[in-house]
């Protein structure tokens, strides 16, 4: 009995110490942590919202959950300028989530892909960076297209898929195309027309 | 359709992204006890057992013991009356392997009672599942995948069923191989890793399915 | 036990990887860039070095009976460690090695040592094990990368090494590609290490 009782004491002393220490060691990084998701989706927001400044992308939320974001020109909220939302679609080997700003009148201003595992080389050269260039050459022609009814050329579209990687080009569009239908659907969005 | 979604995972964890062909889990146990077929299949039982379990409890330890939310009970039964319900979600690896290592332990006293022959023939490596990435893995895995109970339960079971199929399969081959003519540098593991490519290299073909 | 003799055998004679073929998983899986495996080297390391240092401590005041918890909470303690420290300062790296970064807590290199070594010799001894077992394995895990990055990818840690013409594996990179090449380095070892016995005892 008494082997028990020393047993339980050592383990529960051993618990303790660490747990308390991985409690200061998450105090002291849980800030720099939340900053650095916070940093990602600002940046994202901005990449494809571009003429908003920081603090003039609005979440519009339903239960916590953010449904889509409203782009002002200004912080003031005085001309809507456009809006951002997510897309996701499952392509050949993984759901592919994809960024989308587009103006008040459906025009894409840029997309960007957060994260896929699509197949290296094949579906992945949709996060391809050409060397000497910033930005991933295959998303940067959705630029100027209409988000609705958006489809690759496969499908008598204008997106020009990857070569040997119909599955992801569509996955990724289609998603776009989808996202728009479901954004007008919910109740309270600012019309817009055709 | 909840079970549309459970039937994708399903297959998910047995062929498409097998535990141990695709995702690389499981690999210690894999490479030491493939080389005979009932040690295998026995191996495999248990770990699917294990996974299982551990997928279920570590959710439930997960979602109502560490994370902020209204359904944390330590929160309901010790501080309601404070603000908010504390993150410690950092505790998770944590927690986690000391569950698993308890598991374990129960597994094996089982065994040991209900069939001494199969808890002798396994040894070392009934303890060892403690140690295999499979099983912590899993239970991580249905974390960052937000599963719900139900879907945490049939991922750990079918991720238990694929490294099993992996295993078996390893086995059986590596029955055969014993009588091939293998040069000696590359006798036992080295063999084992080049057919385990072959293996993965066939899975993959299993990642194009269209699936839900 | 000479210092020089505790830290060398970690990185050839029982390499972790090659010789002793104990943490497998997270080798294979952060092979495919040789960013990924430094980074995984690293972290096991400072785990590896941290845990056999408080183990060698502690050792006297632990019961043999619950050894292994004491060591499976002091290991995760420092695999919790590295995990925030990197989710808040290394990001990128935190992305891509993901779930292996709280899989080091099963790494067998680390329980393993704490059991063989650890828990049986002097701290700087305890230290030096732990290093040298640690840069053993981050060394393998470079070693696969390399290979698996050049022939995969054309590039080294991202630098072009290969030129642009040149059209990559793309086997390498995807776990097939992995598997057949630590099988066939695994196999180079054994053929070296046998040519060496032989050599050494035709000499006497």
């Amino acid at each position: 009995m008494k082997d028990i009782a020393q047993f339980a004491a050592t383990l529960t002393l051993v618990a303790l110490i660490t747990a308390g220490s991985l409690a200061w060691v998450n105090k002291i990084t849980k800030p720099k942590i939340v900053e650095q998701q916070k940093n990602e989706l600002t940046e994202a927001l901005s990449s494809v919202l571009p003429d908003c400044i920081d603090g003039s992308i609005v979440p519009v939320k339903e239960n916590d959950h953010i449904l889509y974001y409203l782009g002002y020109r200004d912080k003031e909220q005085t001309r809507l300028i456009g809006y951002a939302f997510l897309a996701e679609g499952r392509g050949y080997s993984s759901t592919i989530r994809t960024l989308v700003g587009m103006d008040t009148s459906c025009t894409i201003y840029a997309i960007k892909i957060l994260s896929q595992q699509e197949t290296p080389g094949l579906g992945s050269i949709c996060e391809e960076v050409r060397s000497g260039e910033t930005k991933p050459w295959w998303q940067a022609q959705f630029t100027g297209k209409t988000a609705k009814g958006i489809a690759v050329d496969k499908d008598k579209g204008e997106i020009v898929s990857i070569t040997g990687a119909t599955i992801t080009s569509r996955a990724i569009t289609n998603s776009i195309a989808e996202s728009v239908n479901r954004l007008f659907e919910q109740p309270g969005s600012n019309d817009i027309d055709k | 359709m909840e079970i549309q979604s459970l039937l994708i995972i399903t297959i998910s964890a047995i062929f498409i992204s097998n535990f141990v062909l695709s995702r690389f889990l499981g690999l210690c146990p894999y490479i030491g006890v493939s080389n005979q077929l009932d040690s295998a299949i026995g191996m495999g039982m248990a770990v699917i057992f294990v996974m299982s379990l551990a997928s279920v409890v570590t959710w439930t330890i997960y979602n109502f013991f560490l994370i902020p939310s209204d359904s944390n009970l330590l929160f309901r039964i010790f501080m309601h009356s404070q603000g908010s319900p504390p993150d410690l979600s950092y505790l998770r690896t944590i927690t986690f392997i000391l569950v698993i290592a308890a598991l374990v332990q129960f597994v094996e006293m089982v065994i040991q009672k209900v069939s001494p022959g199969l808890y002798r023939s396994l040894g070392i490596y009934l303890p060892l599942i403690t140690t295999n990435c499979a099983v912590l893995g899993v239970s991580i895995l249905n974390i960052d995948s937000e599963y719900n109970f139900m879907q945490s339960l049939i991922n750990g079971f079918a991720s238990g069923i694929g490294f099993t199929l992996a295993l078996v399969l390893m086995a059986g081959l590596r029955e055969r191989l014993d009588f091939a003519n293998i040069p000696r540098a590359m006798k036992g593991a080295p063999i084992a890793f080049i057919m385990a490519g072959c293996m993965s290299l066939a899975f993959m073909g299993f990642s194009g399915l269209k699936i839900g | 036990m000479s210092v020089g003799k505790e830290f060398i055998k970690g990185v050839y004679k029982e390499n972790p990887v090659f010789r002793l073929m104990l943490g497998l998983c997270p080798t294979l899986a952060t092979s495919s860039s040789v960013n990924n495996a430094v980074g995984m080297g690293a972290s096991v390391i400072f785990v590896l070095v941290c845990s056999n240092f408080i183990i060698s401590l502690i050792n006297r005041w632990v019961h043999p009976k619950i050894r292994i918890p004491i060591f499976i909470m002091i290991i995760a303690t420092f695999v919790t460690i590295v995990d925030l420290v990197m989710a808040g300062f290394f990001p990128a790296l935190h992305k891509s090695l993901g779930l292996f970064i709280p899989l080091i807590v099963v790494n067998c290199i680390i329980l393993g040592r704490a059991e063989a070594f650890a828990s049986k010799h002097g701290s700087i001894y305890s230290i030096l094990d732990g290093l040298g077992m640690g840069f053993g394995f981050m060394l393998a895990i470079v070693i696969i990368a390399t290979f698996r990055e050049i022939l995969g990818n054309g590039t080294w840690l991202g630098l072009s090494v290969l030129g642009k013409n040149y059209q990559p594996a793309l086997l390498m990179i995807l776990p097939p590609g992995a598997f057949l090449m630590i099988g066939i380095l695994i196999g180079f070892f054994n053929w070296f290490e046998h040519r060496r016995t032989i050599s050494r005892s035709s000499q006497t």
